[in-house]
């Protein structure tokens, strides 16, 4: 579904990314660790199509064609999507006039006839429900005051309702407690089926427990320097990234 | 310059060799015009005008427009007023062409008006505490003043429906000077809507002037939108009388214009008022919006909002003057100003200043502006979620006017407000057609 091959990125003339490999077939879960700084938060970007990198080498093929000259949007509309670590707050647009106006826009461009606000709002109530959020973000402006979790579980509602098929979910636990993270585990399970691929980029152990990887690669100074299996999760979580850093 | 005004007092001159029916009226003309040649036209060095070059309007040359012979064509009026449940006025170059009849409201031809009025009345009028400090635009309309409409809502009356003022301009370099004298009756509510538009790409020199007097306990909601051609230079003064418990909210939408100077003067004089003032300038090309906002605080308990936001495309540029004065009689005022703009190009630009003078102890004033461009993590996240480019833009260029809304009451108001906002977004190339 997805191949990264040889990516080397920049950033402002800094070498970010140096000749990252990484490929990602239909239904898989891929998980990404690495230590603060090292690119992850990058990687995503740039599959998201971000337009402040310099792609200087390599690559990315979705679906065997390369994207690197496709806009946000484009990618979007194929079915990429990049939940945020960092949401950004809009305030004046509505979350739920801005979740009908992406899914809109994404079934336009499969030619299908847009949602109407009555179907729309239908659709919503049941995927929020599913979240255990309340009702009451849908009307407010988006993200604008939300708390950290919430902002988490709404990038996650807007996955359920857009349905991409590769899903990408930088730090999407960070800020989430306990009884959240479960939800927001559940609700991507929910989404897991044979066609849809998952790259879930975080620092803990713990998300991978209820969503679990096929494989977990760890990311430091722009390369990959290992993969493994759900078990190298767990070697982390004792080890550190430190015997993994020549 | 000197032509300018050489040609002006030309024009005034004829004008009052045909206007001899009221001495006091000619008596009051010359002395505003004396008062005109006194301040003389401005220019940059002008504090008030220092970031408005006239420079290009001084090379016209106008003629003064004493009657309008062309026929009024209704048709003309845009299909999205016409259509609206309202009473209409029309008015074309000035001259009251048709007016409705309404137990709930009268209205005149504005000589007519002054004409049949006592010197006490007259003198309300014209030389009303509030008409003080008014720069060269409102001396001329006095100069000149004649045309326009008096409407007057009688009190303890609920309008049964908005009235709407249209206003439609059709000649090539003429002088229009218009003035409105708006009458409301003590708890009286209602909306009066002023629209304005002309033949297209006409060059023109308008001198409008709208003067509301709001008797206690008056609720009025006022709309401006003025869509006239984008060559023509447009000179407006809103002037407000508010006496006590009276709350006025008054709504601009500026468009047309190659200049358009937007002068708001509310007068809090009664205790107890309040004043919304709002107004959204949108500007495209090499196109001039000046807004100079002077809200006047005279007795105590009153509040004022003013909210200007502009929209600047192009090479546009946009002033916003805030001038708060609270009089020290005016304890516990609560004035708020902002001013916010989004500069949709970077070679359009903005000048805010605010201007504070407050001489009472017990007050509450601030004041904020901001000026920006669309967020490039905003559009970004929009764009993430497979919204396109354009349209990420304008959903983020309509929430950034739709902050005004929250102000407006009447939904017919707000309605037609968005109408006219979502026009200009077509008109502009940032929307596309439905
Ligand atoms: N605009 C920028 N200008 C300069 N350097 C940048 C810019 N954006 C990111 N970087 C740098 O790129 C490097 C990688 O950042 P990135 O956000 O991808 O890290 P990360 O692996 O996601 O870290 P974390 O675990 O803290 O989220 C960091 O050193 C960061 O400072
Ligand atoms: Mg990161």
């Amino acid at each position: 579904m997805l191949e990264i091959k040889n990516l080397h990125a920049n950033i402002e003339d800094k070498k970010i990314l140096k000749g990252l490999n990484l490929s990602i077939g239909k239904g898989e879960v891929h998980s990404i660790m690495g230590p603060n700084g090292s690119g992850k938060s990058t990687l995503a970007s740039i599959l998201a199509g971000k337009e402040d990198y310099e792609i200087t080498d390599g690559d990315i093929l979705f679906n065997g064609e390369s994207i690197l000259e496709m806009s946000p949007e484009e990618r979007a509309q194929e079915g990429i999507f990049l939940a945020f670590q960092y949401p950004i707050e809009i305030p004046g647009v509505s979350n739920s006039y801005f979740l009908r106006e992406a899914l809109n826009s994404i079934r336009k461009s499969k030619g299908e006839d847009p949602l109407k606000p009555v179907e729309f709002i239908k659709l919503a109530k049941e995927k929020i429900k599913h979240l255990k959020m309340d009702e009451s973000l849908l009307n407010r402006s988006l993200n604008e005051g939300f708390s950290g979790g919430e902002k988490k579980r709404n990038e996650i509602l807007q996955m359920s309702i857009l349905n991409p098929c590769m899903s990408i979910l930088d730090e999407t636990d960070s800020g989430l407690d306990i009884d959240a993270l479960q939800i927001v585990a559940n609700g991507v399970n929910a989404h897991k089926d044979a066609n849809r691929s998952f790259l879930v980029i975080t620092h803990y152990q713990r998300l991978l427990n209820y969503i679990v990887p096929d494989f977990v690669h760890v990311l430091v100074g722009g390369v990959i320097v290992k993969s493994g299996d759900k078990s190298l999760a767990l070697e982390l979580e004792s080890k550190g990234y430190s015997w993994l850093e020549n | 310059m000197k032509d300018f005004e050489s040609n002006l007092s030309n024009q005034h001159e004829s004008f009052l060799s045909f206007e001899n029916k009221s001495q006091y009226l000619n008596i009051f003309r010359k002395k505003s015009f004396d008062n005109f040649r006194k301040q003389g036209l401005p220019s940059l060095l002008d504090e008030d005008w220092r970031f408005t070059d006239l420079s290009n309007f001084y090379r016209n040359e106008y003629k003064h427009l004493d009657s309008s012979d062309i026929e009024f064509d209704k048709n003309i009026v845009p299909k999205h007023i016409k259509s609206l449940d309202a009473h209409f006025i029309y008015v074309q170059d000035g001259k009251l062409i048709e007016s409705p009849e309404s137990e709930l409201f009268e209205i005149n031809d504005l000589s007519v008006f002054l004409e049949e009025l006592s010197e006490d009345k007259l003198d309300f009028f014209l030389n009303s505490h509030s008409e003080k400090n008014v720069d060269f635009t409102y001396e001329l309309n006095s100069a000149f003043i004649k045309d326009g409409i008096h409407l007057e809502i009688k009190k303890n009356t609920i309008l049964d429906k908005p009235i709407i003022l249209i206003n439609f301009y059709s000649s090539d370099l003429s002088h229009i000077s218009t003035r409105n004298i708006i009458e409301v009756g003590a708890l009286s509510e209602g909306q009066i809507i002023e629209y304005s538009f002309s033949k297209p790409d006409i060059n023109f020199f308008l001198n409008k002037a709208t003067s509301f007097y709001l008797s206690d306990s008056s609720n009025i909601e006022h709309l401006s939108v003025d869509e006239s051609s984008k060559n023509s230079y447009i000179f407006s003064n809103i002037k407000i009388n508010q006496n006590k418990n009276s709350n006025f909210t008054t709504d601009s939408i500026l468009i047309g214009g190659r200049i358009y100077r937007n002068n708001v003067h509310p007068a809090l004089k009664g205790e107890g008022a309040n004043s919304n003032i709002l107004g959204l300038y949108m500007s495209t090309n090499n196109q001039h919006m000046d807004n100079y906002m002077f809200v006047e605080h005279e007795q105590p308990n009153c509040g004022s909002r003013q909210l200007y936001k502009g929209l600047l495309k192009d090479e546009s540029k946009g002033v916003f003057h805030g001038r708060i004065l609270v009089h020290n009689a005016a304890q516990k005022t609560d004035a708020k100003q902002t001013n916010r703009n989004l500069l949709l190009s970077d070679k359009a630009q903005v000048d805010t200043k605010p201007q504070l003078e407050i001489y009472a102890d017990d007050v509450k004033c601030t004041h904020g502006a901001t000026t920006g461009q669309l967020d490039p993590e905003a559009l970004y996240y929009l764009r993430a979620r497979g919204i396109e480019f354009e349209k990420a833009k304008l959903i983020m260029i309509r929430s950034f006017t739709e902050e005004l809304l929250e102000f407006i009451k009447s939904d017919f108001i707000l309605n037609l407000h968005k109408k006219t906002v979502e026009n200009w977004f077509i008109e502009s190339n940032l929307a596309e057609m439905e």
